[in-house]
């Protein structure tokens, strides 16, 4: 093959044995020529459409909050959040806040210390065949979609179990939803602690129990703490799984754990906006704003905890 | 057109250009001038006056932080993404300057190649890869691939051992041969500078000894500007040698009188080891 | 220096100090507490750790158990039948191949299965080319501040919980649409085979379509933020590569960086379809609940098997023979296998790939 465009007009820009084509060497090439109005056509619309994609992604949020805020922000009183739902849909919300308040709290003791002891094992111990099981059996259960949980939930606890819509039932539930998350956000979380720091403790002679508490965990902190938020953020956010297992009180949530259904408020959502009592519409509005009002407060809260822990240890 | 032109006086416009080449293969390919250039409040570079003559290879030679790779990376604009970079004076690429207003990144590049310390393939086949930038700037039609991976392949000394797997990835051949990749992958645009940064940092003797043979056959149908760490490879290949050191160029000089003769204590001190 | 240091760490042993005898004495006593230690906490963290797994072996021998007797009875036609009907649940229980059922009981997954797979791919053919759009300009083009808002709002997308969605889609979203969008575009496309699927009734904004939007902005956070972390990790110097030969910033993006990620954009849109397929209560609200039927067009009312569980659970048990509660976990066998595979598919995808955690929502 020749190099048409190559006619020695410009020799040094002929590379050696050039399969230039029409475009010829680049030495023919005017330094201030634009591009082919091909490529500016493409580049054009290809960052002009992710542009357009990225503004696209805000405008389903902002319309969600918009559009939750405009139906319960008008009829709002302060009393959605010191009363409790009455069978006539009036009063307020307070038996569902305070339920769901208990759930977190629950989930976190509960999820929070099987998540973390998990997480160690996975991080510490867990080597070779076992430990790959351990990991693929939380990584499937944390694929398995929340009704599924919610209907084993019901079935084993509620009816097997004889407990009857609970807090236990629920928490239970919740648990097996949230377990996964936090192990694995701690496994992580510790596998990246400098060896040097263990290492360092052991040659101060501390025992491992102490290592692991002083230093490890502390170390490893902000992971465990995200795994926890998001916890949190499911035990909030969640209603399938409570649907069948914590079912549904007016009354604010008690001391037993079994026995007694326990409100909360993506129940108040799912269930009020379709009765045909304004009164109840206007309280699932609500309690949809509480849920996005809680949502906000918890990702200011993880980006303060965030920043807050990152400030003793070494940043990355 | 609404870009705006360089400066009269700076550039030179295309229809000039044969006649300035014309005056001598050994003419001038890019000339700095008075070029400084840094990121922030940091000064990278200073001072710098130098003529990269065509046909040759010149090898930018000091010690580490120097600023000879930062330099090199003015010559095609590199530096130009980098965050907070600026710089002052200018560079000249026969006779038109490559930092003016309406100057082209695209062309400039493809006029100035490059190859980087590390190879960089692009996540596509071998064959693709050479034709990257072929495709890129529509430089040949489809009926030519298959001639352009041939001859550019046979170019770099890489057709026999890839052409069996020319559809393969090009991560499963080794680090040589990727460099020599990317090295083949550069030559397919046609370009009349070629810039190399450290090339061969990171390869085995042997390869290394293969680039350099490829450097040589380059010139003087190509001008070469080579980075290098290691002296006796400038000493081996390059025709001239620019000495940096402190964000300075402290000597230009034919290899040969920079090597024995150094002008410059500084000079002398790092080519003969005891500095650097 | 490590070993003075273990022989008196100060805290721990200030009897050590005293020296021959008692410091002997401290470090068996001691080192037989470490033994004892190391074992318990071994012991605590491994029975924890086996929870997971447990649990799983439980919730799937449950499911299994509870649904045998309806696979036996549904047989593999359930698969392909199109049919809902609970039978007559007040007249008297019959028995077919030792199972209790009404007279008449009838179950076909076909219509949900559609449903399902249907509404979730609409959803990653929506929120892809988004997620996949946002991800490349912020890492690519904005600057860093727009890259933090749009964290932001991922991660706010991410938290809202699903029956907010619901909501928002069966008020909002919903009446929007088939006011002013699906008649329009029902009314352009011509009566061909395939777009013939966009014709017809629009209905009043509950259905397929609708939903499938829904599910589709609930996974463009781990989408987006998966392919955002992928297009980070892309070397430098590949890159450079690119520009060096002269291409442009989309030409790079598009001829490099995409392909450097592919597999693990694969990944994460798998990961989102996961997801989708799963998602149980904004569908329950939007979808419109068709039982029985497979859709009739785009807009038409349908279910998913996630959607038809949770709002048919409290029904079943007006069957007293419990045939339709073994159905019900005869379904959630079934989702629970579609979303595994999905699962092990993205994971094997995204494998190379640190898992993206999103502080808040169901990241990873």
């Amino acid at each position: 093959m020749g190099a048409p465009g190559a006619d020695g007009a410009v020799p040094a820009g002929a590379g050696p044995d050039v399969l230039l084509g029409e475009g010829g060497p680049g030495a023919t090439l005017d330094l201030y020529g634009r591009p082919s109005w091909a490529r500016r056509t493409a580049s054009l619309a290809g960052w002009g459409a992710c542009m357009l994609a990225t503004g696209l992604i805000g405008v389903p949020l902002i319309w969600v909050i918009y559009g939750v805020a405009g139906r319960a922000v008008p009829h709002w009183h302060w009393s959605v959040i010191t009363e409790t739902t009455t069978s006539t849909g009036g009063g307020g919300l307070a038996n569902e806040i305070a339920g769901t308040l208990v759930l977190m709290a629950g989930v976190v003791v509960l999820a929070g210390s099987v998540g973390v002891l998990s997480g160690v094992y996975l991080a510490e111990y867990a080597k070779g065949s076992l430990g790959s099981l351990l990991r693929s059996g939380s990584e499937v259960l944390a694929g398995i979609p929340s009704i599924v949980l919610g209907y084993v939930g019901y079935i084993a606890l509620v009816i097997g179990l004889h407990w009857q819509f609970s807090l236990a039932a629920a928490l239970i539930t919740l648990s097996l939803l949230t377990v996964p998350y936090i192990a694995k956000s701690t496994e992580v979380a510790m596998r990246q602690v400098p060896t040097a720091y263990r290492e360092g403790a052991d040659a101060l002679g501390l025992p491992e129990l102490t290592t692991l508490r002083r230093v490890t965990l502390e170390a490893a902190l902000p992971g465990v703490t995200t795994g926890l938020l998001v916890a949190i953020a499911i035990s909030l956010g969640e209603t399938a799984p409570l649907l069948y297992t914590a079912g549904f009180t007016d009354n604010m949530p008690g001391l037993s754990l079994t026995h007694a259904p326990v409100g909360y408020l993506t129940y108040a959502v799912w269930t009020f906006y379709n009765q045909p009592s304004t009164a109840f519409q206007n309280l699932s509005y609500d309690a949809a704003l509480v849920l996005v009002v809680l949502v906000l407060l918890l990702i200011i809260a993880s980006r303060l905890i965030v920043a807050l822990t990152q400030k003793h240890t070494e940043s990355n | 057109m609404t870009s705006v032109r360089a400066p009269a006086t700076a550039a030179p416009r295309r229809a000039d250009v044969p006649a300035i080449v014309e005056a001598g293969i050994r003419g001038v390919s890019m000339q700095v001038q008075d070029l400084a250039l840094g990121f922030g409040s940091a000064t990278v570079l200073s001072g710098l006056d130098l003529e990269v003559r065509r046909g040759e290879i010149t090898a930018l030679i000091g010690p580490t932080g120097s600023g000879k790779t930062t330099f090199l990376r003015s010559l095609n604009r590199m530096n130009d993404k980098v965050a907070k970079h600026w710089h002052r004076g200018d560079v000249l690429l026969n006779g038109a300057s490559i930092y003016a207003p309406g100057a082209q990144l695209m062309a400039l590049r493809r006029r100035v190649g490059m190859v980087f310390q590390r190879p960089n393939p692009f996540p596509m086949s071998i064959a693709a890869n050479i034709l990257a930038g072929v495709k890129a700037h529509r430089i040949a039609g489809k009926e030519h691939y298959r001639d352009i991976v041939e001859a550019r392949l046979r170019e770099v000394g890489l057709w026999d051992a890839v052409s069996n797997r020319l559809n393969s990835s090009p991560f499963s051949l080794s680090g040589g041969q990727q460099q020599l990749l990317c090295l083949a992958r550069a030559l397919a645009i046609g370009p009349e500078v070629l810039l190399l940064d450290e090339p061969t940092s990171s390869l085995d003797p042997v390869t290394t000894e293969n680039i350099e043979a490829m450097a040589r056959s380059l010139v003087p149908a190509l001008t070469v500007v080579i980075v290098t760490h290691n002296l006796g490879q400038a000493r081996r290949i390059s025709d001239r040698t620019v000495f940096f050191y402190q964000g300075k160029m402290v000597e230009c000089a034919e290899t040969a009188q920079l090597f024995e003769d150094p002008r410059e204590p500084e000079t002398a001190r790092y080519v003969t080891g005891r500095m650097g | 220096m490590a070993l003075a240091a273990r022989q008196a760490p100060p805290a721990q042993a200030p009897a050590a100090r005293a020296g021959g005898r008692g410091r002997l004495a401290w470090l068996r006593a001691s080192s037989r507490r470490l033994t004892g230690e190391r074992s318990f906490l071994r012991y605590a963290t491994g029975v924890a750790a086996l929870l997971p797994l447990l649990a799983l072996v439980g919730i799937v021998a449950i499911l299994a158990a509870k649904a045998w007797p309806a696979m036996k009875l549904n047989g593999a036609g359930f698969f392909w039948r199109s049919v809902w009907d609970p039978g007559n649940t007040y007249g008297a229980p019959v028995k077919t191949d030792g199972v209790l059922h009404p007279v008449g009981a009838h179950y076909g997954a076909l219509p949900l299965i559609v449903g399902t797979l249907a509404s979730s791919a609409i959803a990653v053919l929506f929120a892809v080319p988004l997620s996949i759009g946002a991800a490349l300009a912020v890492v690519e083009k904005l600057p860093r501040r727009a890259s933090h808002v749009l964290g932001m709002f991922l991660e706010l997308l991410a938290g809202i919980p699903s029956v907010v969605f619901g909501l928002w889609g069966i008020l909002t979203l919903g009446p929007v649409l088939s006011r002013d969008v699906y008649p329009a575009v029902a009314s352009i496309m011509p009566d061909v085979p395939v777009l013939r699927f966009f014709r017809g009734d629009t209905g009043y904004g509950e259905g397929l379509m609708t939903a499938g939007l829904v599910l589709g902005v609930m996974i463009i956070p781990i989408v987006a933020a998966t392919t955002r972390d992928l297009l980070r990790q892309v070397p430098v110097l590949t890159k450079e590569g690119a520009a060096a030969l002269g291409m442009s910033d989309w030409e790079v993006a598009s001829k490099v960086s995409i392909p450097w990620v592919r597999a693990g954009m694969i990944g994460a849109s798998v990961l989102g379809l996961a997801r989708a397929l799963g998602e149980t209560m904004a569908v329950a609200m939007v979808s419109g609940s068709l039982l029985g039927t497979v859709p009739a067009n785009l807009y038409g009312k349908m279910g998913t098997i996630a959607s038809t569980i949770v709002q048919q659970l409290d029904g079943a048990f007006s069957d007293g023979t419990g045939f339709a509660v073994r159905t019900l976990a005869e379904f959630a066998l079934l989702l629970a296998v579609i979303t595994l595979l999905t699962n092990i598919a993205a994971r094997l995808l995204v494998r190379k790939v640190a898992a993206t955690a999103l502080p808040v929502g169901r990241g990873v």
